[in-house]
């Protein structure tokens, strides 16, 4: 077996693979959780979807990380901590009203807050705030945390610095599939790519994966502050933001889709833009807008100093859902990608799912929603 | 798109010391419209730290202060009016560069075509167990509190670590009678005599020497040569240090401050390393070389002559033969300073030793993750291994353990614990946050 990439979605991929007895060679061009999976906001999340396969694909998410949690995998790296939705004007209210509404009907947990309850709950917003809806069974992952152990734990040594330059189908017909890369071409029974933004060119799948940017700030540490809150704080306009998306996918904007989340570490991570850009660069422009909207919403933010800021790319698709799966006319060779701000929630469940249709299992996540088919193929041969 | 820039100039002019005040003179003479901005509360740099708040100078009347009025006086002269307490966060992806005003509570931007960076130098300490306690202090920053406040500070003073600035603060701490528990120094000048001779060259600082060493020895300070510091422990609410000399017995001394001091080097933390997307950023004085103040002031000049060069697309070089001169002196200190012994460096240090002090990450730490068979990267370090993450950002951590991942990994390419984005320090959010807030494009 071979995973190229090891971002969470590989790492996860080798780990499961390992675990079922395949030898496995995990291919990375870069260094571990290089790229977007080590500079997530690490949401593993619900919230911010609506009835449909990724949402039935995030409460599965949500449900893995919990029960590797207890197996021990995951231990003292997941933290489950519900998600708080907040409204800061009608309009907001009223899409939140509606989003709730989704949630409940597919039988979420939901506390609703409002007037004297929503203050005592969350002493720390705004008094302008009028609506909060507590998403519970929710948490926070690390990336580049999570990539760490999986790895570690499936006992295989990363081949970093290695960049695969294409990819075949073996020339004796046996179905085995080829990788081209920098220091030679390895052959296995199967190959899964795993590349994130690299993964589309290298399938000859053109324009079916764009870059989208975001840039994150974290705080010092304040404990007390960020105890006051009970998870993480969500702007609604995240959900505009994403409805915009929608409607103008090629728009060269910018949006903001702001998540104040407290970390374990009594650090606040906020975050963050949506730009169709492929760099990691960080403008005052938009970490100043970012942090002012935080401090609207939640003022005692204001004293606290910013010690760092990152971006990372994510790998977003043409239609929003992630390509996963066998592709189409190679037997042997699969694909996880486009998982854009889902990776972690996604990542290790997406692992197990492709270890199972590898070992030739039906999947427990209905898959082909995100089933590769639906892009036009370039062809792979050259 | 961006809102406008808070402030345009042609040049920008980083840090308010000699170097910095020399290369804000120049600039302005041949014409270009100069902002000079200084992080401290007054202009000066290390070297001429003035007293803040109404204290007294601790060496009214000498030759470094005839030598800072007369360079106030250029920049007076020139019409340059210095901002003070504004601190420099870097340059952002659109090219600007980023202010931190500490006054107005507010971060400036900056449009500029060219900025001198003369930030000065970063005193070096290296670690030790038990630096990371109260009370252990460095001893170039005791010296700036000293310069400031016109006072010792309050218990004794231990100075431990290598290199001439150690006896001058052990003079500085003598002439306010207070003087120093004791200097350790790893090196001996004293069994340097070939290093001594060399020195006869250079006059003034022989002078400057000896008045240091001889206050500092008739205030009956020891100044224990090729001896080193092993550990530091608390006891009974005061620091106890164990010394080895260079046959190795120990002693053990007690202070309630200890004074560490290894060196200096070129302040680049954080910094926009070099000239980008049309934007000419150079390194002038101490931050480009640690040669002290005269070759800061002449490297200054020479710099904003260079800016002025390339600004008009002009090729240029950097010419200061001042710059020449003190990089033989510092030859010849350090030859005269070099350690008797060498005690392995970091990587004899014990593995409960902390390396990085915000997070308290040891040195057995990043051992345990060097020795891992999958060979981590200096992001992985950073990221997993939480070193260089906690508020300092690796400011004060970054280099050891950049030195200590060398001397475990001899064998791989060293990859630098890079620190390329700003913020450079820790910003308060009320300042960084815009008045209006984040909207669609």
């Amino acid at each position: 077996m071979v995973v190229v990439g090891a971002g969470i979605v590989g790492a996860a991929t080798c780990y499961f693979l390992s675990k079922r007895g395949f030898r496995v060679r995990l291919i990375e061009a870069a260094a571990p959780a290089a790229a977007a999976s080590g500079a997530a906001d690490g949401a593993v999340s619900v919230a911010s979807k609506r009835p449909g396969p990724m949402m039935t694909a995030a409460l599965a998410g949500i449900a893995l990380y919990r029960q590797l949690e207890q197996d021990g995998l995951f231990a003292g790296l997941f933290k489950s901590r519900p998600t708080v939705m907040v409204a800061e004007n009608e309009k907001e209210a009223e899409r939140l009203v509606e989003h709730a509404a989704a949630l409940a009907s597919e039988g979420m947990g939901l506390r609703y807050f409002e007037g004297g309850a929503l203050r005592r709950h969350l002493p720390g917003v705004a008094p302008h705030v009028r609506l909060a809806v507590e998403v519970g069974e929710e948490g926070h992952a690390i990336g580049y945390e999570i990539v760490r152990r999986l790895i570690a734990a499936s006992g295989v040594t990363v081949e970093r610095g290695v960049a695969v330059t294409g990819l075949g189908p073996k020339d004796d017909g046996s179905g085995a599939t080829a990788v081209r890369t920098a220091l030679g071409v390895v052959e296995a029974d199967h190959v899964v790519i795993a590349a994130g933004g690299g993964s589309a060119a290298l399938l000859g799948l053109p324009h079916a994966t764009q870059p989208r940017k975001g840039q994150l700030v974290v705080t010092e540490r304040s404990p007390a502050l960020a105890a006051s809150l009970p998870g993480s704080l969500m702007s609604c306009r995240y959900l505009l933001s994403k409805d915009a998306i929608r409607v103008a996918s090629a728009e060269t904007g910018r949006r903001f889709g702001l998540v104040i989340d407290p970390l374990r570490t009594g650090q606040f991570l906020i975050g963050s833009t949506r730009e169709e850009r492929d760099d990691t660069g960080n403008d005052h422009d938009a970490v100043s807008r970012l942090l002012a909207s935080a401090v609207k919403l939640m003022p005692a933010l204001a004293r606290l100093r910013v010690i760092r800021v990152f971006a990372g790319v994510r790998t977003a698709t043409r239609d929003g859902l992630p390509i996963v799966g066998r592709m189409p006319g190679f037997e042997n060779l699969l694909v996880a990608t486009g998982f854009e701000g889902d990776g972690i929630c996604l990542g290790p469940l997406i692992g197990r799912e492709i270890a199972r249709m590898v070992a030739g299992e039906t999947t427990e996540l209905d898959l082909t929603p995100f089933a590769p088919g639906r892009f036009e193929l370039r062809s792979l041969v050259a | 798109m961006d809102r406008p820039a808070d402030i345009v100039c042609d040049a920008l002019v980083v840090g308010g010391g000699a170097a910095g005040v020399a290369a804000a003179v120049e600039l302005c003479r041949a014409g270009l419209n100069v902002e000079l901005v200084e992080q401290r509360p007054a202009l000066g740099g290390a070297y001429y730290r003035q007293p803040a708040g109404g204290a007294t100078a601790t060496r009214p009347g000498s030759r470094r202060a005839r030598q800072w009025s007369r360079l106030l006086d250029e920049l007076r002269g020139a019409g340059v009016t210095p901002r003070e307490c504004h601190v420099f966060l870097g340059v952002d992806t659109h090219g600007l560069a980023l202010l931190d005003d500490r006054k107005g509570g507010r971060v400036r931007t900056v449009r500029t075509r060219a900025v001198i960076v003369a930030v000065g130098a970063v005193e070096r300490v290296l670690p030790r167990p038990g630096w990371q306690l109260e009370g252990v202090v460095t001893a170039g920053g005791l010296q700036m509190l000293i310069k400031e406040s016109g006072e010792a500070p309050t218990g004794s003073v231990l100075i431990v670590g290598n290199g001439p600035l150690t006896v001058a603060l052990a003079a500085d701490l003598a002439r306010l009678g207070r003087p120093a528990v004791a200097v350790i120094e790893a090196g001996d000048p004293m069994t340097r005599p070939s290093a001594a001779l060399r020195m006869a060259a250079f006059p003034g600082l022989v002078a400057e020497a000896a008045a240091d060493l001889t206050r500092m020895h008739a205030a009956g300070t020891p100044w224990l040569r090729g001896s080193r510091l092993t550990t530091i422990t608390r006891e009974d609410g005061r620091l106890l240090a164990s010394i080895e000399d260079r046959n190795g017995a120990s002693r053990q001394i007690r202070a309630d401050i200890v004074a560490l001091h290894d060196g200096i080097r070129p302040n680049h933390f954080g910094l926009p390393p070099t000239t980008r997307d049309g934007l000419v950023v150079l390194h002038a004085g101490d931050c480009r070389e640690a040669l002290g103040v005269s070759s800061a002031e002449a490297d200054g000049r020479a710099a904003a002559r260079e800016a002025v060069a390339l600004l008009s697309g002009a090729a240029a070089q950097r010419h200061a033969p001042e710059v020449t001169r003190q990089r033989r002196v510092q030859a010849v200190l350090a030859s005269l300073f070099r350690p008797i012994r060498d005690d392995g460096g970091l990587a004899a240090l014990p593995d409960e030793t902390v390396l990085c002090r915000c997070e308290g990450r040891t040195v057995g730490q990043l051992r345990a993750m060097l020795t891992e068979p999958d060979p981590v990267g200096a992001r992985e370090i950073k990221l997993n291994g939480r070193f260089g993450m906690g508020p300092c950002q690796g400011r004060f951590c970054a280099d050891n353990v950049q030195a200590l991942v060398s001397a475990v990994r001899p064998a791989s390419q060293t990859v630098p614990l890079s620190r390329d984005r700003w913020p450079a320090r820790p910003v308060l959010i009320s300042a960084l946050a815009a008045e209006e807030e984040a909207r669609e494009e």
